[in-house]
């Protein structure tokens, strides 16, 4: 059975470096047959990586410890879902994750995106050739799942902390995330090979890019509940470079999609768009560097693995040769049109892209910098979250600003009379919001009171943009209401999804800023039949209690909660052993009042001698509002990505008639 | 014969950004950094710093009250300092794992700052010991 993985990875590499350099000499010299035969190996070369997931999956299921990665991560008590996600619980695994995913990419996008252009086509296929040649070669040669060994009697089982439901979904949303930003990728460097500038490749990777960056946020999103909810420290992102790693690349991908829509109304920003969407890319790359390489010092500790230097050298490789890839064809790149006012939607969504890039290019700064202080000074220091904090408040707030400015504010050149009259109900919203939130004490923070000055702003532009756009659909088509709200959302559908999106964004920012610069924090020591009173909640601690569960012993502090006098809810905040794996893990109980909008959440931090429980008690305002906003987000990404008839017929009419344009190798 | 534009406002517009961004960066960077060190280079640094090593066996103590004492070695070698460190525990942390905290050297006993003691997940990419 190794044998058989093995195999299919040696085939799936030679596929790759089929589609890359065969695929590369068909598309220089204009050789149909022999560039389909590259998309075809491109193709085969998923089902290279599918036998080899499925020999790897076959052996964790059932238990053949003679693989030693199923041995090193899982054991034969571990539950069967968990044994599955050991899949990508370690390095070897999750490598092969990331290949099937790739060539599952690569094969769906050759498939689906015929209509891109014969000529910008086949010199996508190289591209992704010569990323999955990368991937399969680390497999092959440096890490491969299917080592053998003499089977032990069992395995060293999964660590405790990735038992939880969440390792089913946030590693590989995540995944479909960072490389399903190789499409657009491959699709702009394609674009440049071909001499094919013009917005088509963007069209043919829109929707590849919204998925991916829709599973990067969601990832994210999972990940942040997985950490409020099991890590046990009350907290759900700490700027963890583990953390950011995935958070820039996204950042970069929220920039190219919305710039991508000057380029495709104004022919503008052709630039920015093929610099951000390897910006995008590099980063997804970066990301699994840092995660692999165990180079900064993180919570998420990582082996110090040989891959490390590999994918610092591809990257480097990757980056620069695209950059110069643009510098060269830079005179594609042109721009027909100017930006004539700096009020104006295109100036809002260059500023937009600004304030995304100078965001993102801080915490990547924050990131390496103990990296480059240790190669250049010998020295090695940790950045703190301060410096996040600091920059997260100076670029978002703004940001947050332009979310309700830019769908507002008309093309070309906005008069100042016009901007009056547009945003007089949103700017009347927000103050109103602002003065209320003073009245109720919000003034203790004043990032927090901005940042739900600006949200109200935002929620009323949207509304704004929905009820003005409902009330015309219904004065040309009558009927009503709703169903002049449907019709507008179905006919224009990437338009407002991406307003539900904007509307996810903001409730995102209410629920960070209220669970961040209004919580409250205490920490106490109780002995059975103790109290203590945390903001309006008294706690009494009457016991501990322990059960077994298939393979951990469970230990909760059985604690009852009260407010003003009245019983509300028993809460069980504890630990669980974990004998086969020598490990501890931390159970936090947190109560949500729906009514309130704030979780109570209580932390066992340790058990004391003589029976004294040390309890860290939060409470948490508006953090229910972050996993609200996910949900919106999926509502609003799924809305933009429906497909619509009409489009797909508008747009094969555009390209059907539009002339090739000519080959420059300026 | 068309104008050629000057480049003199683009190249002021860069300068001014690239300033800006050097005195931002500088200026949070200094405020929010640590040097962060391992017990063999303990000596040489004075100030507040952060210290990563591999817990060593007898932790004793309560990080509560008195404060919990453990040794950590570097890495990769066999230097060690003593450590005294009060405040929350993580739920992980044991002899033999991987932690960091912020602290000082005093008089040959590194103390921790309270609350900053984070033990490093044990390796997803290597089996459990």
């Amino acid at each position: 059975m190794p044998e058989l993985g093995r195999a299919a990875l040696v085939v799936c590499l030679g596929l790759f470096v089929y589609a890359t350099f065969v695929g590369g000499h068909a598309a220089y010299h204009r050789r149909r047959r022999l560039a389909v035969s590259a998309q075809n190996a491109l193709v085969a070369a998923f089902g290279a990586a599918a036998v080899a997931g499925v020999v790897l999956l076959a052996a964790l299921v059932r238990h053949d410890f003679s693989f030693q990665y199923v041995a090193q991560h899982t054991s034969r008590k571990l539950p069967t879902l968990y044994t599955i996600s050991a899949f990508w619980g370690g390095q070897q695994g999750s490598l092969l994750l990331w290949l099937l995913i790739l060539s599952a990419y690569g094969a769906l996008s050759v498939l689906l995106d015929r209509h891109a252009g014969r000529e910008l086509l086949a010199w996508v296929v190289p591209v992704l050739g010569l990323v999955g040649t990368f991937f399969a070669l680390m497999l092959v040669a440096v890490a491969s799942p299917f080592s053998t060994q003499a089977a032990p009697a069992d395995g060293s089982g999964l660590n405790p902390s990735l038992q939880n439901p969440y390792m089913l979904a946030h590693p590989p949303m995540l995944y479909l995330g960072y490389v399903g930003l190789t499409v657009p990728f491959a699709f702009a460097m394609g674009a440049l090979l071909s001499g094919r500038t013009d917005e088509r490749w963007i069209v043919a990777t829109r929707r590849w890019t919204l998925l991916a960056w829709g599973f990067l946020g969601v990832g994210q999103l999972l990940g942040a509940h997985w950490a409020y909810v099991e890590v046990g420290w009350g907290g759900y992102y700490a700027w963890d470079p583990v953390e950011n790693a995935a958070l820039m690349p996204w950042l970069a991908a929220t920039a190219f999609l919305h710039s991508v829509m000057v380029q495709e109304k104004k022919g503008m920003l052709k630039v920015w768009n093929m610099l951000l969407v390897v910006m995008a890319f590099g980063l997804s790359l970066y990301g699994t560097f840092l995660t692999r390489s165990n180079v900064v010092n993180s919570i998420h500790s990582f082996t110090e693995s040989s891959l490390g230097p590999w994918f610092l050298g591809f990257i480097c490789a990757i980056v620069g040769g695209s950059l110069a890839l643009i510098y060269g064809r830079r005179g594609l790149l042109r721009s027909k049109t100017k930006l004539e006012s700096l009020v104006s939607r295109e100036a809002t969504f260059l500023y937009n892209n600004l304030l995304l890039v100078a965001l993102t290019l801080t915490i990547l700064w924050g990131v390496t910098f103990p990296m480059l202080s240790q190669a250049v000074r010998g020295e090695s220091v940790s950045v703190g979250r301060p410096y996040f904090d600091f920059f997260l408040r100076a670029f978002g707030l703004p940001l947050l600003l332009l979310l309700g400015i830019g769908p507002l504010i008309a093309w070309r050149r906005a008069s100042l009379r016009s901007l009056g009259k547009t945003f007089l109900w949103p700017c009347a919203a927000a103050v109103a919001a602002g003065a209320a939130l003073l009245a109720a004490g919000a003034g203790s923070s004043k990032p927090g009171l901005i940042a739900y000055t600006f949200s109200a702003f935002v929620l009323g532009s949207i509304v704004l943009e929905f009820a003005r756009g409902t009330a015309a659909r219904r004065a040309i088509s009558g009927g009503t209401w709703p169903g002049a709200f449907t019709d507008l959302v179905a006919r224009n559908r990437r338009r407002y999804g991406g307003y539900v999106v904007h509307a996810a964004v903001v409730l995102f920012a209410i629920g960070v800023a209220g669970s961040s610069a209004y919580q409250t924090v205490k920490d106490v020591k109780l002995r059975p039949g103790q109290s203590a009173t945390a903001s309006n909640y008294t706690l009494t601690y009457l016991g501990l209690r322990t059960a077994q569960a298939a393979n951990h012993t469970e230990t909760r502090a059985v604690v009852q909660v009260r407010r003003g006098g009245h019983y509300l809810t028993t809460l069980e905040p504890g630990k669980n052993w974990y004998p086969a794996e020598q490990q501890l893990s931390s159970e936090m109980a947190i109560r949500t009042d729906y009514l309130r909008a704030e979780d109570l959440d209580v932390i066992t931090e340790d058990f004391l001698p003589k029976g004294v429980v040390a309890f860290r008690i939060l409470k948490k305002p508006l953090v229910n509002l972050i996993w609200l906003a996910g949900l919106v987000f999926v509502g609003g990404a799924l809305i933009a990505l429906w497909p619509d008839a009409r489009e797909e017929r508008r747009l094969a009419v555009r390209y059907g008639t539009a002339g090739a344009p000519a080959r420059s190798t300026a | 014969m068309a104008r050629k534009r000057s480049p003199a406002r683009l190249v002021i517009a860069l300068s001014v950004a690239a300033v800006l961004a050097v005195f931002l960066l500088y200026t949070s960077l200094a405020g929010s950094t640590v040097p962060a060190v391992k017990p063999s280079q303990l000596k040489t640094n004075s100030g507040k710093v952060e210290l990563t090593g591999v817990v060593v066996a007898p932790v004793t103590g309560d990080s509560y009250a008195g404060g919990l004492r453990f040794r950590l070695r570097d890495r990769s070698g066999t230097a060690k300092v003593a450590v005294v460190y009060t405040g929350e525990k993580p739920p992980l942390f044991r002899a033999g794992r991987e932690v960091y905290l912020h602290g000082r050297l005093d008089h040959g006993v590194f103390v921790g700052e309270p609350g900053s003691l984070v033990t490093k997940c044990p390796s997803k990419y290597s089996p459990a010991k």
